[in-house]
């Protein structure tokens, strides 16, 4: 995993000078300038992330929670002095206890969420990408008011996630929303959207997917400037069909593109937060709720469990890996490798 | 230079001659178009459009009621208007410091996340360095473990660096969500812009950074502008992050202001949607500057260089 | 190294202790006078204040201008944090050390768990609580974990019956229904006889407590620590809230955003009745459609067959055990200021907040406040929760239970059972069932 850190050359060339140092030099020779390139980002990320997530995976085996975290508790008095007494029930290592009692369902709704999760996750990726793909197509070509289109459709991404989220959430109240009021303008019955678990995600959905629409129409328009025009020309004078050249021409052009957001909006998707938790808060009764949310609620409220949390992710991200890696090998077997 | 093999067949196709015309090309596809289809194309994309407003108009038009009149059993387009709002929001509150606040962050975030993504990206697709392909693994790791478990540890570690309450804290923040995303995208794009424009500039003796600065960075307008739009935005509206690191109203970013409107009881919804007006139309207009040059494609870019 | 630190810390602090022990006592300032001149205090303390930046942040601002006529180099930073994040935002920083505010107006339930863990200063033995038998007990009781005192009460409340006066007349009811068969009564006779609805109730655990309370439950008991929360009694407490929704006299509640549909058919007098605390007077009474404070009608919540009795909440004032021993002074002088009987006044008489203070009631603006008078009968029926530190987490799975039974319909007894597992499972695992 390590990659910058795995360039030895300028250190160890020094005390050997046998029969190694001239590939290690070689090979830095080669190659200083990428790593210098990628160097930046890696320390960042190393610090930022990496060490919280080894740390995260470490705690996940223990018993770990803001009340047992330290190995004594001092009380400090106003007038003057420090009390401190061991903690008696200090942190320890539990082994798999954590992973047990969460995959058992002994703690939290572990199936259950993750179930909701993939549903959510396939669905709202599936919209996002297949309308996106349409709208970008529909605005690569040249007409009136392109630049309109383009401002109008690109909106919902512009405003802050979280007044969206409210925005919707005004929308599908069950008593003064804007749903309803259509539904019962055209004679059917209002619909109690978070007394069912069904319609409770579907509320989300249909947030979800307006708000990532325009990121994938945008990322995906990007990517069809890329397709050279004269492929659609010779296209055309053999004959193709429009739906043939968006078939042949289109979509394996835009694949370097839409592997990546298709990848990157799954892992996003999967752990997006702020939607589930402001527009459905898991109702009704919890059900409704994602992996991510529902860790949140299970171990963030009160006294903070960070090993419960840390477990949570370790799970999340294992899952999060196996599509990964499941997902290159797909686009290895047409081709792509990265 | 050993050149990327996940270059996609298009892009070998246009390896040789990407001068040509595009604009002859598109034009004709215009006039070709029937009458049907071109009704067919504008009622889907007015449609499309509508939707995508909508919710914003309800913004907006709750911004400009009073207080009691947005939630309410009447559905009302307009009742008692007024601007109220907006003065609220802009004299009695902190907002304009919070939307300075903003375009720090976000122009900070964006330019040097631009370039840590574009210097990665072009590292990765043109060199094949050992390290290059966990590199990109490791990219998407970053973004699996979910960031409400992050947040604690990466508050302890600004803690440390005595970032807490400093506009660094968020920017560097921001930059692990950014940055490997718009690497993944830009080594996308990378690939499919031809090597042999690398080797000219190579014989022409430029150095391998000079070759990325001065011939395959401006090649790849179009997906800077998206990558550039995406860290903006990434900026402009995160919340999580801005709520643990953040303190002082001075220090506020715009999105993280706005949510002091709305409180658990009593939530001001009249100045919340005000003010979600006045941060939306700053991202608009970035939008419709940054569009223009997603037109601009390889083509375009190959003519003038 | 932390440990010598530490240790140092320890004798140095022993030794100060001691001093204090040896020349307790005799040298204490009379009473009403400050030990040393209030202009020679000089410090800068952050103040995070959850309350309502719109309603009652100004009120606050100005009180800070008061104190610092009296203390003139004492500066306060005050810093409005939305109450929803300030338990966890408080908790961040003070883990780290860095970050949290000097003072920090903590909701009841927070005050043992930042106690438990360390993260406050125990203030026995200063002056804010010289005078600790004039603060009302239960609002104080929560301010004390493990022997030791954490706070001192700012603001007390409780779940009231609100009423529409209008409505209730035009139904031709004379007072505020007394139990919940009365409610009943009066509900479906004033959804025959107007337009509105009788009563909405919250599907949200804290909502249902009076209930419970009403047949005599609890959630757990501390004493024989013990789970209580799917005894029969609460059980009986929910069937009779579920028969108000199913019999048609309360409104058929939403799973989501239920407060606010409450608060809008409230003020839109769309339904005449309603139970919430003190916090909403004020945005009620201003709601251009209700009719003003004279068409609000506060009393206690009605009685079930044991009892009447809302939870008891509020908030109080801490000091974050991480702000440096030299600024103790003018924190202790803060806090003693904001929570004078005067500053009560003060607040009740702006924001109609209910003192904690026995001295406080007997100033005349409090005494002739109409709201805080209504509230005070509530308030003396208020039952007082359980003061431990994973009381923050007992109302996840209550809020479950409650769109389970009040939505979903759901039997409340399967669903309390469930309740009862969580807490043994998640929340205090050392209870017996």
């Amino acid at each position: 995993m390590s990659t910058v850190t795995a360039d030895p050359a300028p250190s160890s060339t020094r005390p050997g000078r046998s029969a190694r140092p001239p590939r290690l030099r070689r090979s830095w020779d080669k190659h200083w300038y990428a790593w210098a390139m990628v160097l930046p980002v890696v320390i960042v990320l190393a610090v930022l992330i990496f060490y919280p997530l080894f740390r995260g995976i470490w705690l996940s085996f223990t018993n770990l929670t803001e009340a047992n975290q330290v190995a004594e508790i001092c009380t400090r008095s106003i007038t003057g002095g420090e009390v401190c007494a061991d903690n008696p029930n200090k942190w320890e290592f539990i082994g798999l206890d954590n992973y047990v009692r969460v995959l058992t369902g002994q703690v939290g709704e572990f199936w259950q969420w993750t179930g909701v999760t993939l549903i959510w996750t396939f669905v709202c990726v599936a919209c996002h990408f297949g309308l996106g793909l349409g709208l970008a197509s529909m605005l690569n070509r040249p007409m009136r008011a392109r630049g309109l289109y383009r401002v109008l459709l690109v909106l919902p991404w512009a405003v802050p996630a979280f007044v969206s989220a409210f925005a919707w959430k005004f929308i599908f109240n069950e008593r003064f929303g804007l749903a309803n009021a259509l539904l019962t303008a055209v004679g059917i019955d209002p619909v109690s959207w978070f007394a069912d678990r069904w319609t409770a995600l579907f509320t989300a959905i249909v947030t979800n997917v307006w708000l990532g629409v325009p990121f994938m129409m945008v990322a995906l328009l990007g990517g069809m400037q890329t397709i050279p025009s004269e492929l659609y020309e010779a296209a055309e004078i053999d004959g193709a069909s429009a739906w043939q050249r968006f078939r042949n021409i289109t979509l394996p052009g835009l694949r370097p593109v839409s592997m990546t957001v298709v990848l990157l909006g799954t892992i996003w998707t999967f752990n997006m937060f702020p939607i589930i938790f402001l527009v459905t808060e898991g109702q009704p009764a919890g059900q409704s709720e994602i992996l991510v949310t529902g860790a949140y609620r299970a171990a963030f409220e009160g006294i903070r469990n960070y090993s419960l949390a840390s477990t949570y992710g370790v799970l999340i991200l294992s899952i999060l890996l196996v599509f990964s890696l499941f997902y290159r090998r797909v686009l290895r077997k047409q081709g792509e490798v990265w | 230079m050993s050149r990327s093999t996940a270059t996609p067949p298009t892009a070998d196709a246009v390896a040789g001659p990407a001068l040509a015309d595009s604009r002859r090309v598109t034009r004709a596809g215009r006039s070709r178009r029937s009458p049907a289809m071109s009704v067919l194309l504008h009622g889907t994309l007015i449609l499309a459009s509508l939707i995508a407003i909508g919710p914003i108009a309800w913004v907006l038009l709750s911004s400009l009621k009073p207080g009691y009149a947005i939630q309410s059993s009447e559905l009302t387009l307009f009742r008692d208007t007024t601007l109220s709002n907006y003065s609220y929001v802009l004299t009695e509150t902190n907002f304009p410091r919070w939307f300075l606040n903003s375009v720090i962050v976000a122009a900070f975030t964006m330019a040097i996340g631009i370039f840590l993504s574009a210097t990665t990206g072009y590292a990765v697709s043109r060199f094949n360095f050992p390290g290059r392909r966990p590199l990109m693994m490791v990219f998407l790791v970053t973004q699996m473990f979910p960031v409400a478990i992050l947040i604690v540890p990466i508050y302890t570690i600004l803690a440390r660096l005595g970032l807490i309450n400093t506009m660094p804290a968020l920017i560097i923040a921001y930059l692990t969500i950014a940055v490997p995303f718009c690497a993944w995208m830009l080594k996308g794009y990378f690939d499919s812009i031809p090597t042999s424009l690398d080797e000219a500039a190579a014989l022409d003796g430029c150095g391998p950074f000079a070759t990325f600065w001065r011939v395959v960075l401006p090649l790849a307008r179009p997906a800077v502008a998206v990558t550039a739009f995406y860290t903006f935005l990434t900026a402009w509206g995160e919340v999580a992050y801005a709520s643990a690191f953040i303190q002082t109203d001075n220090k506020f970013t715009l999105a993280y202001g706005l949510q002091q409107f709305v409180p658990q009881f009593n939530p001001q919804w009249e100045y919340l949607t005000a003010a979600a007006v006045l941060v939306t139309i700053p991202a608009g207009l970035v939008f419709f500057f940054a569009q223009k040059h997603l037109v601009s494609g390889l083509t375009a870019g190959g003519t003038k260089g | 190294m932390r440990r010598t630190a530490r240790g140092i810390a320890v004798l140095a602090s022993a030794a100060l202790a001691l001093s204090v022990a040896a020349c307790g006592g005799e040298d204490k300032a009379p009473e009403g006078q400050p030990a040393v001149d209030p202009a020679s205090l000089t410090a800068e303390l952050t103040w995070w204040d959850t309350s309502d930046p719109q309603n009652e942040g100004p009120a606050f601002k100005e009180l800070i201008a008061k104190f610092n006529q009296t203390y003139p180099n004492v500066k306060i930073n005050y810093q409005s944090v939305p109450f929803g994040e300030a338990q966890n935002k408080f908790k961040t920083a003070a883990q780290a050390k860095t970050g949290a505010p000097d003072i920090l107006r903590a909701e009841v339930a927070w005050v043992p768990e930042f106690a438990s863990l360390g993260y406050l200063y125990a203030l026995d033995g200063s002056e804010l609580l010289a005078d600790a038998a004039d603060f009302l007990e239960t609002p104080l009781a929560s301010n004390t974990y493990d022997g030791k005192t954490y706070g001192v009460p700012q603001v007390t409340d409780s779940l009231a019956l609100m009423y529409n006066k209008e409505l209730l007349s035009k139904a031709g009811i004379g007072e505020a229904p007394k139990t919940w068969a009365e409610l009943k009564t009066a509900a479906q006779t004033v959804k025959e006889k107007t337009d509105a609805e009788g009563v909405y109730l919250n599907p949200a655990g804290y909502f249902l407590l009076p209930f419970m309370y009403g047949e005599g439950g609890d959630l757990v008991d501390t004493g024989s620590q013990k789970i209580v929360v799917n005894s029969e009694q609460n059980a009986a407490g929910l069937k009779i809230a579920k028969d108000l929704i199913d019999s048609g006299a309360a409104a058929k509640p939403s799973a989501n955003d239920s407060y606010g549909t409450m608060m809008t058919l409230f003020k839109e007098q769309k339904v005449a009745m309603i139970i919430n605390g003190p916090w909403e007077v004020n945005n009620v009474s201003s709601a251009p459609d209700f009719g003003g404070l004279e068409n609000l009608g506060i009393a206690p919540v009605p009685a079930g067959s044991a009892r009447a009795g809302g939870p008891v909440g509020g908030h109080n004032y801490v000091i974050w055990s991480g702000m440096p021993q030299e600024k103790v002074d003018a924190a202790v002088a803060f806090v003693k200021f904001m929570s004078s009987a005067e500053s009560q006044a003060f607040l009740s008489d702006k924001l109609g907040l209910l003192p904690t203070r026995t001295s406080a009631y007997q100033v005349d603006s409090v005494k002739n406040n109409a709201v805080v008078a209504a509230f005070q009968a509530v308030n003396e029926a208020a039952v007082g929760r359980p003061w431990i530190p994973e009381a923050g987490q007992f109302f996840g799975p209550l809020d479950q239970m409650a769109t389970e039974v009040m939505v979903q319909n759901r039997d409340p007894k399967a669903s309390l059972d469930a309740v009862a597992k969580k807490y043994k499972a998640e929340v205090v695992p050392g209870y017996g069932l």
